[in-house]
C-alpha cells in the first residue's frame, strides 16, 4: 500500500483587503504519496504558491487559512499553533524558495545557515550538527564543502546558492519538500543539474511537491499533475495521461504555447485575454471568458472535477456534457 | 586577500591625512582673512603702535605667512599648537583636560541616543502602523526637530529647577552629565530610531527572512538571528559619525551647561579672536570627525561580508 505524506483537502485561502476578500486558493485538494514527485502547473497568480505556503504555514498578512484540512504524516497542521508549527517546519516539511540570489543570509556563512537547521531540531553537539552539514552539503553536488562551507553567499554563483537552499531543505530528512519554482531564476545548464537532483531525492524516498510555471520542468519531474487557474484546480492526471491526452481547454492552451525547435509555426501560441482578477471572479467557471469552447451554461455555472477515467480528472462542462451522455 | 587588507587601511588612512591636512590649510587661511588685527583685539582700543609690533614680534605674527604656516603645520605634528593668547597657557595642555570632559559628555550622550534610539526604532518596526510605532516615531521626530538649546532649558526648567533631581549645570560628579546628555543625545536618538525602524522593517521583508522562517525559526529568533544584523548595517555607520559629531559639536550644550569641554573653549577662542587656541580645538574635531569616518567604514566592512571583499 503506498503511504500517504500530504492529504490537502478543500482548501480556501484568502487574502482580506480593503477592496475585499481575495480568493487565492478556493477548494483545492491535493494528494502525494511517499517519494512521488507532485507537480502544480500554472500561471502567474494562480495560487500554486499560496498553496506552498498554506501548507506551510507561511501565509502572511492580511492572508489566512479560511477552510480546510491540510493532513501531513497524519498530523492535521491547520489546527496547529505557531510554536507547532516551528518544530514541524524544516523537520517533517521543508521548501526551497524561488529566488537562490536572496534566500540567503547575506552576512552569515552558507555552511551555518544549513547547520542552523539542525541546530533548531535535533539536540546534537556541534561537531556533529557541522559534520552533518558537510555531508548533506555534498550531498547536493557541491565541491570542495570545507571551504564552501565558510563562503558567504555572494561568494557562490547561482546554481551553488539554490544546492545550498535544497541541502537547507534535505538536512533533516523531511518527509516532504515544497519546491517553488526552483530552477526559475537559474539557466538552463544548471536547471538541468537541479531537476536531476530532486529527482534522486524522491527515489531516495522523500516526497516532493513541485511548483512551476515551467511545463517542461513539470513533465521531467512529475508523476502526478496538478493544473491550477484562477485559484482551482482545473485538471489533474498522471503525467503521461495528462500530456497525451489533455482535457481542459486551459490545459490544452497551455500546451499549446510550448514552444519548440521543432515547431511547425512561426508564431508562438498563445491563451487570449488575462488571468481575471480573484477579488472580482466571473460567476461560473473561471476560465469561461478567456475560453474559445466556452458555453452558455459556463458562465453561469461552476463546473466540479469529474474523472474521466482513474487516473484522470477534470473541471470543465464539457466532460460534465461528455459523461452524462 | 590579508595584503589587500593592510594596503586598503593604508589607502583610507592616506585619504584621512589628506582631510586633515587640508582642513589644517584652510583654517590657517581664514583665520588670517578675518579682517582686524588680532593683536589689537587682544590690547584693548588704546594701545599705542609700538606695544602692538612688539607684542606682534614675540607671538611671530611678524613672520611672513609661508613661514607662519610652516611654524603652525610643523607644530601641529608635534602636538604643539602655541601659547593661547587670552588663557596664556600652552594649547595642548589647555585642549587635553577639555577633551577629557568632551569625551565623557560624548559618551554620555551616545549612550543615550544608541539604547534610547535602537530600542525606540526596533520597538516601532515591531509594532509597525500600530499606536506604539506612532508614539515612538512622535517622540524621536521632536529629538530630530527640537533645537538642543531649547530642549537643554527645558531641561534644566523641569528636572532642576523644578523637581530638584540634577544640577542646572556645571558637572560635580556624574549626575552633571546627565542632562547634558540628554539634551545631546535626543536628536542623534531620534535620528537612529528612524533608521532602525525603516531597516528592520525592510530587512524583514526580505525573503531570507523567508527562508529562517521555513527552517523552523520562531520570530523572535529571527528578529535577533537574521534581521538584527543585516538591518545595523547602514545603522552602524551613522551611529559611527554622528558619535565623532558628539565629540566636535556640542559647543552649545557645553556652553549651556557650564562643561569645560572642548565646544566651550572653541566659543571662547573665537570671542577672544585668539588664533592658536582656535586652530587648536579646530583641528581637534577634524581630527575627531575624520576617524569617526574612518572607523565607520572599517566597521561596516567587518559587519558586512560583500562590503569586504570589494574592499
Amino acid at each position: 500500500m503506498t503511504r500517504r505524506t500530504l492529504e490537502v483537502s478543500h482548501l480556501n485561502t484568502s487574502f482580506f483587503t480593503e477592496r475585499g476578500e481575495v480568493k487565492a486558493v478556493q477548494d483545492v485538494s491535493i494528494s502525494v504519496n511517499k517519494g512521488q514527485v507532485v507537480g502544480i502547473v500554472g500561471e502567474s497568480g494562480c495560487g500554486k504558491s499560496m498553496i506552498a505556503r498554506s501548507i506551510m504555514g507561511l501565509v502572511k498578512k492580511p492572508g489566512k487559512i479560511v477552510s480546510g484540512s491540510i493532513v501531513l504524516q497524519g498530523k492535521e497542521l491547520t489546527s496547529l499553533g505557531e510554536k507547532e508549527l516551528c518544530k514541524i517546519r524544516g523537520k517533517d516539511v521543508s521548501m526551497v524558495f524561488q529566488e537562490p540570489m536572496t534566500s540567503l543570509n547575506p552576512t552569515m556563512r552558507v555552511g551555518k545557515q544549513v547547520q542552523e537547521v539542525v541546530a533548531i531540531h535535533e539536540d546534537v553537539s556541534r561537531e556533529e550538527a557541522r559534520r552533518r552539514t558537510l555531508q548533506i552539503l555534498s550531498a547536493v553536488g557541491i565541491p570542495e564543502v570545507e571551504a564552501r562551507y565558510n563562503a558567504y553567499p555572494h561568494e557562490l554563483s547561482g546554481g551553488l546558492r539554490q544546492r545550498v537552499i535544497i541541502a537547507m531543505a534535505m538536512v533533516m530528512k523531511p518527509h516532504l519538500l515544497i519546491a517553488d519554482e526552483p530552477t526559475t531564476a537559474l539557466d538552463a545548464t544548471v536547471e538541468t543539474q537541479i531537476m536531476a537532483l530532486l529527482k534522486q531525492l524522491a527515489k531516495d524516498g522523500t516526497s516532493v511537491l513541485i511548483i512551476s510555471h515551467n511545463l517542461g520542468v513539470i513533465a521531467q519531474l512529475a508523476d502526478y499533475v496538478y493544473v491550477m487557474y484562477a485559484g482551482r484546480v482545473v485538471e489533474k492526471g498522471s503525467v503521461f495521461e495528462l500530456f497525451d491526452n489533455p482535457l481542459h481547454p486551459y490545459t490544452h492552451g497551455l500546451l499549446g504555447a510550448v514552444s519548440s525547435l521543432r515547431s511547425q509555426t512561426k508564431v508562438l501560441q498563445t491563451i487570449p485575454g488575462v488571468v481575471p482578477n480573484l477579488a472580482h471572479l466571473p460567476a461560473g467557471c473561471s476560465f469561461a471568458p478567456r475560453c474559445s469552447k466556452c458555453m452558455a451554461r459556463c458562465g453561469s455555472e461552476q463546473p466540479k472535477l469529474v474523472a474521466v477515467n482513474p487516473e484522470h480528472e477534470v473541471c470543465c462542462h464539457l466532460k460534465e456534457g461528455a459523461d452524462s451522455l | 586577500m590579508k595584503g589587500s587588507k593592510a594596503s586598503n587601511l593604508l589607502r583610507r588612512l592616506l585619504y584621512a591625512l589628506i582631510a586633515i591636512v587640508g582642513v589644517a590649510t584652510l583654517v590657517f587661511v581664514l583665520l588670517r582673512m578675518v579682517p582686524g588685527n588680532p593683536v589689537a583685539t587682544l590690547l584693548g582700543e588704546h594701545a599705542d603702535k609700538e606695544t602692538v609690533e612688539r607684542i606682534s614680534s614675540s607671538l611671530g605674527l611678524d613672520k611672513p605667512l609661508p613661514v607662519q604656516f610652516a611654524d603652525y603645520l610643523l607644530g601641529a605634528l608635534r602636538g604643539d599648537f602655541g601659547q593661547s593668547y587670552t588663557l596664556g597657557k600652552p594649547v595642548s595642555e589647555l585642549i587635553g583636560p577639555a577633551f577629557v570632559n568632551t569625551l565623557w559628555l560624548a559618551l554620555a550622550a551616545a549612550l543615550v541616543s544608541w539604547v534610547v534610539g535602537i530600542a525606540c526604532g526596533l520597538a516601532a518596526a515591531i509594532h509597525k502602523s500600530t499606536i506604539v510605532d506612532r508614539l515612538f516615531m512622535g517622540f524621536s521626530l521632536l529629538g530630530v526637530s527640537l533645537p538642543v538649546f531649547m530642549v537643554a532649558m527645558l531641561l534644566q526648567y523641569v528636572f532642576a529647577r523644578y523637581l530638584h533631581w540634577l544640577p542646572v549645570a556645571g558637572v560635580t560628579d556624574w549626575t552633571g552629565y546627565i542632562l547634558p546628555a540628554i539634551a545631546l543625545g535626543w536628536g542623534s536618538a531620534g535620528s537612529i530610531a528612524r533608521l532602525v525602524r525603516s531597516s528592520v522593517i525592510e530587512v524583514l521583508q526580505q525573503d531570507y527572512i523567508d527562508t529562517a522562517r521555513a527552517k523552523g525559526r520562531t520570530g523572535t529568533q529571527i528578529l535577533v538571528l537574521h534581521a538584527l544584523r543585516n538591518a545595523m548595517l547602514p545603522v552602524i555607520t551613522l551611529m559611527a559619525m554622528q558619535f565623532s559629531g558628539l565629540l566636535s559639536g556640542a559647543f552649545i550644550t557645553e556652553t549651556i551647561f557650564s562643561i569645560n569641554g572642548i565646544g566651550r573653549l572653541a566659543v571662547q577662542a573665537i570671542a577672544g579672536r585668539d588664533i592658536p587656541l582656535l586652530q587648536g580645538t579646530t583641528l581637534l574635531c577634524t581630527f575627531v570627525i575624520v576617524m569617526g569616518n574612518l572607523v565607520a567604514d572599517l566597521l561596516y566592512s567587518v559587519c558586512d561580508p560583500r562590503v569586504r571583499k570589494e574592499a
